[in-house]
Parts: structure tokens; C-alpha cells; sequence
């Protein structure tokens, strides 16, 4: 080998990568899966006025950050897969905007009054029977049955290959009646029935095509779905995009109206704003608050903005001393006294937080009951007044003495030693983005005023989540003071409730509850709402309500929008806090 | 030659081995692990995350799981129960010890183990991460093979010239260009270019943006070279500019090197021609030690580049592995970085064998 031939064979070795990665790199299938052949003769019922052939296909394009990992929205839940599964499959309901279950799968919503709903007081359990309708098909023209639907909670609750989706501790059995009626029996009385085989999380899967063996979490049909849904999966290039043809034998007659979707996967962010207005994309999944700022005056674009808002912002005290989890063995030098906490809700501005960083899209709230039907308690909203917090705190026995502007303690009653200085770690998470970092500092700058010191930590969600095990922060109560932002889908918060402030969630590991509150009448309270009586269930949240404002074990600070940008062309978007936003897609039509 | 070749792939193998237990060491140690959010608004508890982690594999000490991903798990023993590796033992160093803890397992394995190729399901797509690599890295290939082509195209004439023309105005602006080139941040120069190209250019035919904004090809249209083109522009012109200024600034160093060489005043006294001079006989000199840098940067070809894939929604290798990190999917992050790895054995070898082809001081044997 000379040394010219030693470049011209790089060079070659180069281009002849380049080319046959070129010839390479074309569009891949959707993974192969093949499609059973449908045991039923029977085909789908021909409603569709499907347009022809000539016609000019209509078409949208979706932008979308992430490549969705399935389209099992219950296993990964980051919100892309649940977007394309709502797109192909059905629940037995879903949750509209307002946070109403309707019927998807089901002829009916089954309740107590219909006779879906028979409860054992007795025994404290209830039978729910759902009735199916008998004019949806899968794409290969087989029935949906109630076979699928036993099939899917089999799946769900195998030991081996099941995963763990809401409430199904407080499922026994799930039995076929007919070809179109199950009964799920319940253990106990779980409010949130309704959209359990459905909502945001779950659909029903076929079971003459999934293949149970390989698992719920890891089917083949959860990377190539059999559709019941308005739309078909047509081809997944892996990290590049999805397209999705209308279902021809969608059981709403004359839906879904636009051909095909295309979903692109575009992780900048500023760049799915750009083929927004410049016509090249049709909506923006989760447009972040800036974003639907600056689109605000674009002709192209409008904003669907949720009706109801989900998600809120929240401050976590953690309640036991860092490191430990027990706040009655080690209870926390600053936070485990309430007139802190109250000193502290009391100093943020949070309109003017609201107002500036997050653009006027977040709402301040304080307390969990903000959404209907539950807004219903009289609990006042928290008045901003720094001089006031400052007061409290004297009197809480924390007082800078020594003029370097951050409090000690003097005579305080949480258990620290004198002199011990009021600082504390203030973590949240990466990933959210510059609007949550802005407010984090704002707030460690306006405590730093009242005399608190916060040091600003950000970390993975990865990390702040994990368990125990994995060194997860909030699990293992390695941390002072956080702030990130959840809610509850749909109308029920019981679970929500449970997994956020009982005594049971407290223990690391077993729910949500990082602060480690321990309140025996509010377990007492979380346990009274599971029931169906609603007047009781509106009354049991109002006095927890009361509590919870009064023990402030969290400070909530405001909601945080739900929006999705789409172009003026594409009508019927309606963001919806409790689904993602192609929950009503079938809806959906061109201008 | 032959010799030492063989002897440096058989120097690979221990080296290998070393690596991917610090690979897997370091991946699976790292704070956060996959199961995170995976429970986000609910109420997994202990049992759930128990059956989590068997579906993962996570279930045994990371000793175990490190040797399952070496040789596979299909070989071991199904028992109903695994019996406690001794009485009052639990320490993880002792069971990474006992030889039950890896034999015995509760339900029948399935891999076979990265040494029998099979590097592992995805704990997101829960299928085998080679299908994902194999698609990424085509796409990563394709284009950082053409950014080095063009890279290489650029690079040595400029650096060449900018050598024998020194201080004249054309070294002085590639190298205030240079400079500049290596100051941009990479990201920044993206946006630049999205902004330029895509919303302010337009097509004075059509009123479309001059070039698309990312993407490989126009989903839907039939291939078409100028399409494929199109999309490349601006993620290559991303990629060059960094790389050209690199390497154009090597090779004039290196070139000026070589010109104060008493064998180039020599063939400059014997009467040859300038050109003859300085691209027949100092140029192959100059090119040495940047034959053997661009052969250490052919694991690029491999790995990506995460801004440019990020920006210009290329998908590679480099998104592939941000994600992974994101996730914490370890069999995807290990087999990458196991490619990787060995790419960068093979580069640096191959680095070394052309160093000694087009240098005959080099001797190995």
C-alpha cells in the first residue's frame, strides 16, 4: 500500500459507506408481525363513505419531540405512545375535556341507577358489568368481544409478564357473561371503575392477535397494533416518523374524515414551532407556555387550551430530616414546623410567578379540589405578604441574630439545635425546561429575602424518581424542599389522594407521599371516599381539604396549562388535561 | 506485520473484556435507574417494582447480570425457589461469589448472551436493541460518511495552501475563518442555518423554504436524489464546519513542518518545480500524522453526532444513545457503547497499520 492508495482506499471506504448507507437507509417497516387471519368470516360493516381513489388524499402532520417506545400507553406512559394508541385502539371509555367518562367500546356507562353497577355493602365489594357494542371490528374484520376484554385484564395481572395499571388490586376477576358482556368483580368499591379498562392509560387488546406468552408489557401487537380505532397504523420508521390511514370500518359512520396522519418525530422544539407557522406541520403535541406565547399573533397557528386543568405545581416539605424517612423519629430542623411551611406559602408570589414565567397560562390553585366536580370547599386563598411571614417566623424561633441575612434557630421547636441556620437544599428536575428552572430561582430569591438560603439543585427525573434501591431522592427523603408539578386524570382523585398523603404511602417505596405527612384522619377520609355516593365523597374531600390547607404538608402554587398548537386549517382540536390530545381525532376535520 | 496484528486483536480481547465490565459497571451504578416514572401518579409498591424488575432483569445482584449479559441465562437452572446463598449471607459480594446465585434462577432464561450476539431486549421497546442500532446506524453512517468525504475534500487543499501561501491573504482569512469556525457553537450554527435556509430563503419558483428543516427524505415521496440532497445540505454544512477548520488547521502545521525540512530545500536546490515540491514530495509527508487522526475518527462514523441528529431530527446513532441515557435503558446503552468500543479498538489498529505503510521508519516487528 503506497500512500496515495492509502488515501483514495479511505476516501473510498468513505463514499462507498455513504452510498450503501444512502441505499441502506430507506424507509424500514413497521416491525414485522405477521396478521393472524381472522377465524370470523364476518366483515366490518360498510358504512364508510370512503372517498375515491382520484380524490386528493387529505392529510396532517403531527410533530411530536419523541419516537413513542409502544403504543401500550400503560407501560412507559411518556405520553407519545399514548398519542399514537389513542389514535388505533378503544377503551371501554375514555374522559372527555371536562373530565367526563364517556363510552367508547361500552354501549353504556354502567352506573348504579342503569343496573351496570350492583354493590354488596355487606361485603364491601361491587360487580360492574359492561356491555359491549356489537358494531366494532377489529381491522381484520373480527369482532371486538368480551373475550378481548378478559384477555386484557389476564394479561395485565399475569404474575410473570403483567404490569400494574390503576385499581387492579381492587379487581378479582374479570368474566366473560356473553360475546358482549363481562363483569369485573371488585373487591372492594373502587370509584374509579369507570375508566379503568380505558382513560389515558388503558385500551382493550385482541386476543385472537396478541400473543400472551410474549406479555403485556412486551407483545409484538404493542409495536404493530391491530387497530379498532379511527386511524391504522401504515408504516413506523423507527425515530423518523408514523403514518396512519383512516380506518375504513370505524363504527362511527362518516369518521374519521381526514385520510392520513403523519406523525414526525422533531425533537427541537424551536423547529416544531417553525413548520408551524410555516404551514409544514398541523399541530404541536404539549406546546410549552413560551412557545404559546410567541405563536399568540401567528395567522397560521391557534392554541387549544385545556378547559380544565390537571397538572399543578406543587412544593414538597419533606417533613423528616434529610437522609431519613420517619418524621416522628427524625423530624425535619426547619420544615416539620407548620408555621414555617406557613411562613413560606405566605412569602412566594405566585400571581406575579404565574404572570411573568409562565405568561399568564398558569392559574394559582391551593388546594387539591380546584377541578369539578369536587370544587366545591370553601378554603381561602393564600394571601401574599412577605412581612407577615417574617413575623411568623420570628415567632416560629427563627432569627438572624448574627446579620449575615440568613435565620438561625433561637428558641424553635423542631428539635435543631440553637444557632442551627435555616438553609436548605431546593431540588427539581431537568428535563422540564427553562419556565420551571426561572421559577424555582425566583422563589429561592424571595426566600433568600425572608432570611431562608435555598441552594438550587436540578437533577434527571430518573434520579429524583427512582426507588429507594436506586438511590431515588424523594424515596429515600434525601432531600429538603422540591418542586415539580402532577395531578390526577379524569374525575376520581381517590387513588391520587391515596398514593399522595396516606400514612400507608408514606413508607419508601409504597406510594407518593416524600414528605412523609402522617395524618390518621385523613387516611380515615381517603378510605370513606371510596364509595359511589357522591354527596358523601364531596363532603369527605371538603373535610380533607380543610385539613390539608390547615396542615399544608404541600404548598400548591398553580397549574400548568395543557396546550397544543395547531394550524388554522385543522378543526376539532381540543386539548384535554386528562387525555393526550388525539383522544377525540376521530372528531377532527380539514378546512 | 502479519504478527502484529494478530497479537494486537489478540490484545483486543483482554482489553475488551476489561472495558465492558467497566462499561457495565458504570452504566448500571449511575444514580437513577429505568423503573423511574414508571409509576408516576400511581401506586406501584414493593411487589410491583419486584415483578418490574424481573421483567427487566434487574432482579439479581449486578455481578449476575453482567455475566448474563456476557454468556447468556439460557443455560441456567429453573427452581421454584432460590435457595439463600448460605446461612446468614446476604452481602452482595458473596453472592456475586457463590455459584448458585448465577446457576438457579426462578424462571428459564432467554439469552444467550452478547458473546453469541444477542446483546439484549430494550427496556423500552422491550425487542432486540440490535434491530434499533442496525436502522440508527445506517442513517449515522450515511451522513457522517459523507460530512468526513466532504471534510477531507476541503480540509487539505486549504490546509495545503494556507501552508505554502503563509501570512498571505489567503491564510490570514482561513485562518480568521478558521478561528471563527471553531468559536461557533455548534448548536447556535444550526439555528442559524434553520433560520437562513428554511425561513428566510425561499424557493423564488415555488415560495416553499429553500431547504428543509430536518429529516432525511420527504416522507412520501418517491426517491429522488435532489430531495435526498436537499435534506442533506444544512445537517452536512453543520457538520463540516467544525471538522474543516480542525483539520485544515492540522494539516497546515503539519505542512509547515515539513517545508523547513532539509529535503525540501534540497529538491527546491535541485531545481523542481514549486508544485512538484510541495504536493509530491512534502504534502505525503504532511499527511501522516493526519491519515492516522482520521482514522481515529472513523468510530464518528459510528456513533453520530447528537446536535446535529437532535437539530435536523436525523435519526441515528447519537439520538438512539440520548435516549437510552435518558431512559436508563441499559442493554441499549451497553450494546452501544460495546459497538463503540470496539470500533475504536479496530480504528486505532487500523490507525497504527497505516501509519506503518506510508512510513518505513515505522517498524512493528
Amino acid at each position: 500500500m503506497n500512500k496515495r492508495s492509502s488515501w483514495f482506499t479511505i476516501l473510498a471506504i468513505l463514499v462507498m459507506i455513504g452510498l450503501l448507507s444512502a441505499g441502506c437507509a430507506t424507509e424500514t417497516e413497521a416491525p414485522a408481525v405477521e396478521q393472524p387471519v381472522p377465524e370470523t368470516e364476518e366483515t366490518a360493516p360498510a358504512e364508510d363513505p370512503a372517498p375515491t381513489e382520484a380524490a386528493e388524499k387529505s392529510q396532517i402532520t403531527i410533530v411530536l419531540a419523541e419516537d413513542p417506545p409502544t403504543f401500550n400507553g400503560a407501560i412507559n406512559q411518556s405520553g407519545f405512545d399514548i398519542l399514537v394508541m389513542e389514535l388505533t385502539m378503544l377503551g371501554l371509555a375514555d374522559v372527555d375535556e371536562v373530565g367526563n367518562a364517556f363510552p367508547e367500546l361500552a354501549v353504556e356507562l354502567p352506573t348504579v341507577d342503569n343496573g351496570g353497577v350492583v354493590i354488596d355493602e355487606e361485603n364491601g365489594t361491587m360487580d360492574v358489568t359492561w356491555k359491549l357494542r356489537q358494531d366494532i371490528n377489529w381491522e381484520d374484520g373480527a369482532p371486538v368481544t368480551a373475550e378481548d376484554v378478559v384477555f386484557t385484564y389476564d394479561a395485565v395481572t399475569d404474575e410473570e409478564t403483567g404490569y400494574w395499571i390503576p385499581g387492579i388490586d381492587y379487581v378479582d376477576s374479570v368474566e366473560k357473561i356473553d360475546d358482549y358482556t363481562a363483569v369485573v368483580h371488585y373487591n372492594a368499591i373502587y370509584p374509579g371503575y369507570l375508566t379503568q379498562f380505558g382513560g389515558y392509560l388503558m385500551v382493550i387488546w385482541p386476543a385472537h392477535y396478541c400473543d400472551a406468552e410474549q406479555g403485556f408489557a412486551a407483545w409484538d401487537c404493542g409495536l404493530d397494533p391491530l387497530s379498532n380505532g379511527p386511524y391504522v397504523l401504515k408504516e413506523w420508521v423507527q425515530n423518523d416518523h408514523l403514518t396512519f390511514e383512516r380506518n375504513p370500518n370505524y363504527y362511527e359512520a362518516g369518521k374519521p374524515t381526514i385520510d392520513e396522519i403523519v406523525a414526525k418525530i422533531i425533537p427541537d422544539e424551536a423547529v416544531r414551532k417553525q413548520m408551524l407557522i410555516n404551514g409544514d406541520a398541523d399541530l404541536d403535541m404539549w406546546t410549552p407556555e413560551n412557545i404559546v406565547f410567541e405563536l399568540q399573533d401567528e395567522p397560521n397557528v391557534e392554541v387549544s387550551l385545556s378547559t380544565v386543568d390537571r397538572w399543578v405545581m406543587r412544593i414538597f416539605f419533606n417533613l423528616a430530616a434529610k437522609g431519613t424517612t420517619d418524621p416522628v423519629v427524625s423530624p425535619h430542623p426547619i420544615n416539620s414546623d407548620l408555621r414555617v411551611r406557613q411562613a413560606i406559602q405566605m412569602a412566594i408570589d405566585t400571581q406575579t410567578i404565574a404572570d411573568t414565567f409562565w405568561f399568564g397560562y398558569a392559574k394559582q390553585v391551593w388546594t387539591e379540589f380546584f377541578r369539578p366536580p369536587y370544587n366545591v370547599c370553601d378554603i381561602p386563598k393564600p394571601v401574599y405578604d412577605p412581612e407577615a411571614a417574617k413575623a411568623l417566623l420570628e415567632e416560629a424561633g427563627w432569627i438572624d441574630q448574627d446579620g449575615d441575612g440568613v435565620r438561625e434557630c433561637h428558641g424553635c421547636t423542631t428539635g435543631a439545635e440553637e444557632g442551627y441556620k435555616m438553609e436548605m437544599e431546593f431540588i427539581t428536575y431537568s428535563e422540564y425546561g427553562e419556565t420551571l428552572d426561572l421559577t424555582q430561582e425566583y422563589i429561592a430569591e424571595q426566600l433568600g429575602e425572608l432570611g431562608i438560603k435555598l441552594t438550587i439543585s436540578r437533577v434527571e427525573g430518573t434520579v429524583l424518581w427512582e426507588s429507594t434501591e436506586n438511590g431515588g431522592i424523594e424515596q429515600s427523603g434525601n432531600f429538603d424542599f422540591d418542586i415539580w408539578d402532577d395531578g390526577y386524570s379524569g374525575s376520581d382523585p381517590t387513588d391520587f389522594l391515596w398514593g399522595y398523603y396516606t400514612t400507608a404511602a408514606a413508607e419508601p417505596d409504597w406510594g407518593l407521599n416524600y414528605g412523609r405527612y402522617m395524618n390518621p384522619k385523613i387516611d380515615d377520609l381517603v378510605d370513606q371516599s371510596y364509595t359511589l355516593d357522591e354527596d358523601l365523597r364531596k363532603d369527605v374531600f371538603c373535610q380533607m381539604a380543610t385539613i390539608l390547607n390547615r396542615d399544608l404538608p404541600e404548598l400548591l402554587l398553580f397549574t400548568t396549562v395543557d396546550a397544543n398548537a395547531h394550524s388554522t386549517r385543522l378543526q376539532g382540536v381540543q386539548s384535554n388535561a386528562n387525555e393526550i390530545v388525539t383522544w377525540n381525532s376521530a372528531d377532527w376535520t380539514l378546512k | 506485520m502479519g504478527h502484529y496484528v494478530v497479537r494486537r486483536l489478540l490484545q483486543a480481547i483482554p482489553l475488551m473484556f476489561i472495558i465492558s465490565i467497566f462499561l457495565y459497571a458504570l452504566v448500571n451504578l449511575a444514580p437513577g435507574g429505568p423503573l423511574a416514572g414508571r409509576g408516576t401518579s400511581k401506586r406501584l409498591n414493593p411487589e410491583q417494582i419486584a415483578i418490574l424488575k424481573r421483567q427487566f432483569g434487574l432482579d439479581k445482584p449486578v455481578c449476575v447480570r453482567y455475566v448474563y449479559w456476557l454468556i447468556g441465562n439460557d443455560w441456567t437452572k429453573m427452581v421454584e425457589e432460590i435457595p439463600a446463598p448460605g446461612v446468614g449471607i446476604s452481602s452482595t459480594i458473596i453472592k456475586c461469589i457463590d455459584p448458585r446465585t448465577y446457576l438457579l434462577t426462578e424462571s428459564q432464561g432467554i439469552g444467550k448472551g452478547v458473546l453469541r450476539g444477542d446483546f439484549g431486549n430494550s427496556y423500552r421497546t422491550r425487542k432486540p436493541v440490535l434491530d434499533s442500532i442496525k436502522t440508527a446506524f445506517k442513517n449515522s453512517a450515511y451522513l457522517m460518511s459523507i460530512t468526513l468525504t466532504i471534510v477531507a475534500i476541503i480540509a487539505i487543499p486549504v490546509g495545503v495552501i494556507s501552508a505554502v501561501k503563509q501570512y498571505s491573504i489567503f491564510d490570514i482569512i482561513v485562518t480568521t475563518l478558521s478561528f471563527i469556525g471553531q468559536a461557533i457553537p455548534e448548536f447556535w450554527l444550526g439555528l442559524i442555518l434553520i433560520l437562513i435556509f428554511y425561513v428566510w430563503l425561499k424557493n423564488p419558483l415555488t415560495g416553499d423554504p429553500l431547504l428543509p428543516p430536518g429529516g432525511m427524505y420527504t416522507q412520501g415521496m418517491t426517491f429522488s436524489l435532489i430531495d435526498w440532497t436537499k435534506h442533506l445540505i444544512l445537517p452536512v454544512t453543520m457538520g463540516v464546519v467544525g471538522w474543516v477548520t480542525w483539520y485544515s488547521r492540522f494539516l497546515r502545521s503539519s505542512m509547515l513542518d515539513v517545508i523547513h525540512q532539509d529535503y525540501v530545500r534540497t529538491a527546491r536546490a535541485k531545481g523542481l518545480t514549486l508544485n512538484k515540491v510541495y504536493f509530491k514530495h512534502a504534502l505525503r509527508n504532511a499527511l501522516l500524522p493526519l491519515v492516522t487522526i482520521f482514522a481515529l475518527d472513523l468510530p464518528y462514523i459510528f456513533a453520530g453526532s447528537l446536535y446535529v441528529e437532535i437539530l435536523f431530527s436525523w435519526p441515528g446513532m447519537g439520538r438512539l444513545y440520548y435516549q437510552a441515557a435518558i431512559d436508563r435503558d441499559y442493554p441499549m446503552l451497553m450494546a452501544i457503547l460495546t459497538i463503540i468500543t470496539l470500533v475504536v479498538i479496530f480504528s486505532n489498529l487500523l490507525a497504527d497499520i497505516i501509519y506503518a505503510k506510508l512510513d518505513p521508519r515505522i517498524h512493528y516487528d
